[in-house]
């Protein structure tokens, strides 16, 4: 309760008063001060995007909504505002122009990210069905697929005979997901697919790698990946950089399990919980950055 | 603590529930316990092992248990019919090319001794679609009529919309409860 108190009398009162006393003494505000005292990353951008979401001026509450195109006039802008010298602050300009990108660029990837869940499977559609067979064709190289509707599918984990009731509410992300993760780490996918077939410890690839859409899904829409792709992206995320993400939450997975040796997939959902919540933790730290490193890299 | 308060308690023990849901994948128990339980559907993906949820309706606690349904998991289905109240059969009724595989599996289920005292309650989900079969016809390709050890009743449903939901739970319990808890 007391800390309830003392956050409402900080955020509307001391932190302005305290703001403006070292405004006064230093000479600088406090995004410039944001700017030049941290490292970039999510440190710098997290607290710059604290500062412009707080603040009193629309000018700088705006800038969150900018278009991508526009960030640099509104950059100026807030120099304007603010009135700081390009001559005296050189970096300035630049570096608030980086932590915008990325501020408003997590927003427009939570967009594409949704458009594409919301597209749905569609057998009728010869791009959804070429990457379903492409699919196949990265993991099982040796293998031919017998026929379109066909049990072989159980064998990269999916449900039935035929994949296209499986991908529901992740809609294509989830099977792009899975074509990106074998297509960029072809390696790595058969690798984590030998596991997911191991007769004891084994659980559905295909299924399981929706799931992890799903969960990525989920962390991207919370805001939660935010200090992630602050670190990793020094402008605007795209695409791509979420595929990425979900190939790191693959091949961990995949880790984490055959170490925990759970007794069957049964227990899928609480393993999922578990390394849900270390993902989670991961998250907590500023210096945060899932990436997915091979043993080629190390 | 009076004997009456305590009476009270163990008659609200006792005025708890365990549901099972089971089906063919794809048949819509996910979505059916979500949507009941007030959740977001729109972004669920295929069950692996199971779900549970505890929530309270019209007095009762009721324990759902939602396992997946796909084939290499069905063998785990009878880790879960210990002590089950209710068996909640859920249906996709636009899959007409495993329908006969849909009777089958509830027909086995029906055997099995651990589920004998169950009320079965048939969700004939996804009334939604176009090419959705009819209860009645849903009623015929799983031979219905035929069943005489349990009390049993089928609901036409849609689980996106939670059309009937409410209809469908609401007279399984009725049905167990007028069992086991007004028997004494």
């Amino acid at each position: 309760m007391l800390g309830y108190i003392w956050q409402y009398v900080y955020t509307s009162f001391l932190r302005y008063w305290l703001k403006w006393l070292i405004r006064h003494a230093t000479g600088t505000c406090e995004l410039q001060r944001i700017c030049s005292g941290y490292k970039p990353g999510a440190t710098r951008t997290t607290k710059a995007e604290y500062s412009l979401q707080s603040s009193k001026n629309k000018v700088l509450r705006e800038a969150l909504e900018t278009r991508k195109d526009n960030l640099e006039q509104c950059v100026d802008q807030i120099m304007r505002e603010k009135d700081i010298k390009p001559q005296k602050n050189p970096q300035f300009k630049e570096n608030l122009h980086i932590c915008l990108l990325q501020i408003t660029g997590y927003s427009s990837l939570f967009i594409s990210v949704e458009d594409m869940r919301k597209e749905v499977f569609n057998s009728e559609n010869p791009e959804h069905e070429a990457m379903l067979l492409k699919l196949w064709d990265l993991l099982m190289p040796t293998v031919t697929l017998e026929s379109r509707i066909t049990k072989q599918w159980g064998d990269i984990g999916f449900q039935g005979d035929d994949p296209k009731t499986d991908f529901r509410g992740m809609g294509m992300l989830g099977l792009i997901n899975l074509v990106f993760f074998s297509e960029n780490y072809t390696k790595e996918a058969r690798q984590v697919l030998s596991h997911a077939n191991h007769p004891k410890l084994g659980y559905s690839y295909a299924i399981v790698g929706i799931n992890l859409t799903e969960m990525a899904y989920s962390l991207m829409k919370s805001g939660a990946l935010k200090p992630h792709f602050y670190n990793t992206v020094l402008g605007t995320p795209e695409l791509r950089h979420f595929h990425q993400l979900y190939c790191y939450l693959a091949y961990e997975f995949d880790k984490f399990w055959v170490e925990e040796e759970p007794e069957s997939i049964m227990h899928f959902n609480q393993y999922r919980e578990k390394f849900h919540n270390i993902v989670k933790t991961h998250l907590q730290d500023p210096a945060v950055s899932l990436v997915l490193k091979t043993n080629m890299d190390k | 603590m009076g004997l009456l308060t305590i009476l009270k308690k163990m008659k609200q023990k006792e005025r708890e529930m365990r549901l099972l849901m089971l089906g063919l994948d794809n048949a819509g128990k996910t979505t059916i316990l979500k949507k009941f339980n007030g959740e977001d559907v729109s972004t669920i993906s295929p069950t692996l092992g199971f779900n549970i949820k505890t929530l309270e309706h019209k007095g009762f606690k009721l324990n759902i248990w939602d396992v997946g349904g796909q084939k290499s998991l069905r063998s785990y289905w009878r880790n879960y019919f210990e002590s089950t109240d209710g068996l909640v059969w859920v249906v996709d009724s636009a899959d007409r090319l495993r329908l006969e595989d849909c009777r089958k599996e509830l027909s086995a289920l029906l055997l099995e001794e651990r589920l004998a005292g169950a009320t079965l309650l048939v969700f004939a989900n996804k009334q939604d679609l176009p090419g959705a079969l009819s209860k009645e016809a849903i009623r015929e390709a799983l031979v219905l009529d035929e069943i005489k050890s349990h009390h049993w009743c089928i609901i036409g449903c849609s689980a996106v919309s939670g059309e009937n939901l409410l209809a469908g739970v609401d007279w399984l319990l009725d049905d167990i409860a007028a069992r086991i808890f007004t028997a004494d």
